[in-house]
């Protein structure tokens, strides 16, 4: 499955989920990986600007950032229906601008991991930290920890580039959308990606600029309490009051956690 | 207990403990640096005040005191943003914040009236408008328009029917609107709604903060 030899040494990146074969291999060497979809490196974003137009999504400026930055060997970059087409063209771009293997693939798996981490009672901080860096792991997950807590608020979409949206939610707030996904493993399963929870107040969020705006507005619409939220590169002030008011006005009790 | 809404224009106070006393207008501009209030909502509200109100809070909290319905849209045109709450069944069913390309229609509206010499009350409604997104972006219409012979007053009509346009687009087309701010004065604003339209003034937000005061203090 992989290229290029690597070995402990290796320092890879990866874009979106590889496929967890890949995942394996990498594992099994003992290679780094590096979860490029993150903000890594800590310059501006604006540096990505002569290979991305400015307008484009901030998950992928971001990776950019990072591969022309962090000392990789190889990356691993998701263009199937698991991720998107940005991601796609981001992979061609890619080939141009590193000196490094550029392995575009399809994430297509179907085996079920369980998305215990989504809907356990945690900090959302902490729930999206530990589910982003899961990706970088094959091990199946003790499903006796975390047990399931009831919701009182619900989070649906991938993982923001900005996390500091998270501070508002409840521990008790369940996550839907491409991160719930993301923790089961199945990144293409569409199905799984549009469900939601009508009982919960639940924030649809999408980085501008992504095909999955759509999407979020459209499930926003269904859902009975929903709202529908696009956030660029940085969460703004008045992105934060549109979330506290919104869990506010919908009745989400803070002091229960 | 002091209660102030800091608007980007406008500052509103309300005195609690001087009940009878309605509330009070001031000129952001005018306001003291070190001044402390005990209850805060709007765009300036966190430097002056312990305890701060967000502003959607503060509108649907206040929309719920003043409006005597289950079912509303209730709209909040500013200097600098417009926001909206849907009510349904007596529970909030949507609501919206835009700061980005509501930005500045308010202020650019009232600094056009002094600009061009014009008095809204007198202006009619035009039949035609622009499309307008932002006031600023929206302004390089009207220059556009004034160079091609058309008078500045019809101009700035066409403009702030625009803006209401826009404003009533994000509110979400409903038959019925109601409309808080300043621009409750405006008659050229109000009038170019294509719905119907109930102002309750500048103060709703107040009103909100009013009703929040009483349940939390
Ligand atoms: S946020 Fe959307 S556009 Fe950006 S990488 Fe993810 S799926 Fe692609």
């Amino acid at each position: 499955m992989a290229h290029t030899p690597l070995n402990k040494n290796s320092r890879v990146g990866i874009v979106g989920i590889p496929p967890l074969d890949i995942i394996r291999h990498l594992n099994a060497v003992g290679a780094a990986i590096f979860d490029l979809d993150e903000p890594i490196v800590k310059v501006d974003i604006e540096t990505a600007a002569p290979h991305l137009p400015r307008v484009y999504c901030a998950i992928l400026r971001t990776a950019v950032i990072n591969a022309l930055h962090l000392d990789l060997d190889a990356i691993y970059i998701d263009v199937g229906p698991g991720k998107c087409d940005c991601a796609l063209h981001v992979s061609t771009i890619f080939k141009d601008i590193v000196s490094i293997p550029v392995y575009p693939c399809r994430n297509t798996d179907t085996s079920a991991y369980g998305y215990p981490l989504s809907r356990t009672r945690m900090s959302l901080m902490e729930k999206f930290q530990k589910i982003t860096r899961g990706v970088q792991s094959a091990k199946p997950y003790d499903l006796q920890k975390n047990a399931p807590c009831k919701p009182v608020a619900g989070f649906w979409g991938v993982p923001p580039r900005d996390f500091s949206l998270f501070e508002l939610f409840p521990d008790r707030t369940h996550v839907y959308g491409w991160t719930r996904c993301m923790e089961n493993k199945t990144p293409a399963d569409t199905a799984l990606e549009s469900y939601f929870n009508p009982e919960v107040p639940t924030v649809f969020f999408s980085q501008s600029f992504c095909a999955k705006t759509a999407l979020a507005k459209f499930l926003a619409a269904k859902h009975p309490k929903g709202l529908y939220l696009d956030i660029d590169v940085g969460c703004s002030s008045s992105a934060k009051a549109k979330i506290q008011a919104f869990l506010e006005l919908s009745g989400v009790p803070y002091d229960l956690g | 207990m002091i209660l102030a809404d800091f608007g980007t224009s406008y500052c509103k106070f309300l005195d609690l403990s001087s009940p009878g006393k309605g509330p009070v207008l001031t000129p952001t501009k005018d306001i003291p640096r070190d001044l402390r209030v005990d209850l805060a909502t709007g765009h300036n509200g966190k430097r002056f005040s312990e305890h701060y109100v967000n502003e959607l809070t503060a509108l649907a909290r206040g929309g719920e005191e003043l409006i005597d319905e289950d079912e509303y849209v209730l709209l909040d045109c500013g200097s600098r943003d417009i926001k909206f709450v849907a009510y349904r069944n007596g529970e909030l069913a949507d609501m919206g914040w835009n700061v980005e390309c509501g930005a500045s229609m308010g202020f650019t509206i009232e600094l056009l009236e002094r600009y061009y010499n014009l008095d809204y009350d007198q202006l009619p409604v035009p039949d035609r408008t622009f499309s307008v997104t932002c006031g600023v972006l929206g302004m390089s219409h009207i220059f556009d328009a004034v160079s091609s012979g058309i008078s500045e007053a019809e101009s700035v009509a066409r403009f702030v029917k625009g803006i209401a346009l826009n404003a009533f687009r994000f509110a979400g087309l409903p038959d019925t609107l109601y409309l808080s701010g300043g621009l409750c004065d405006n008659k050229l604003f109000t009038q170019s709604f294509p719905c119907r339209l109930v102002p309750l003034g500048r103060f709703v937000l107040l009103k909100g903060l009013e009703k929040i005061a009483e349940e939390r203090f």
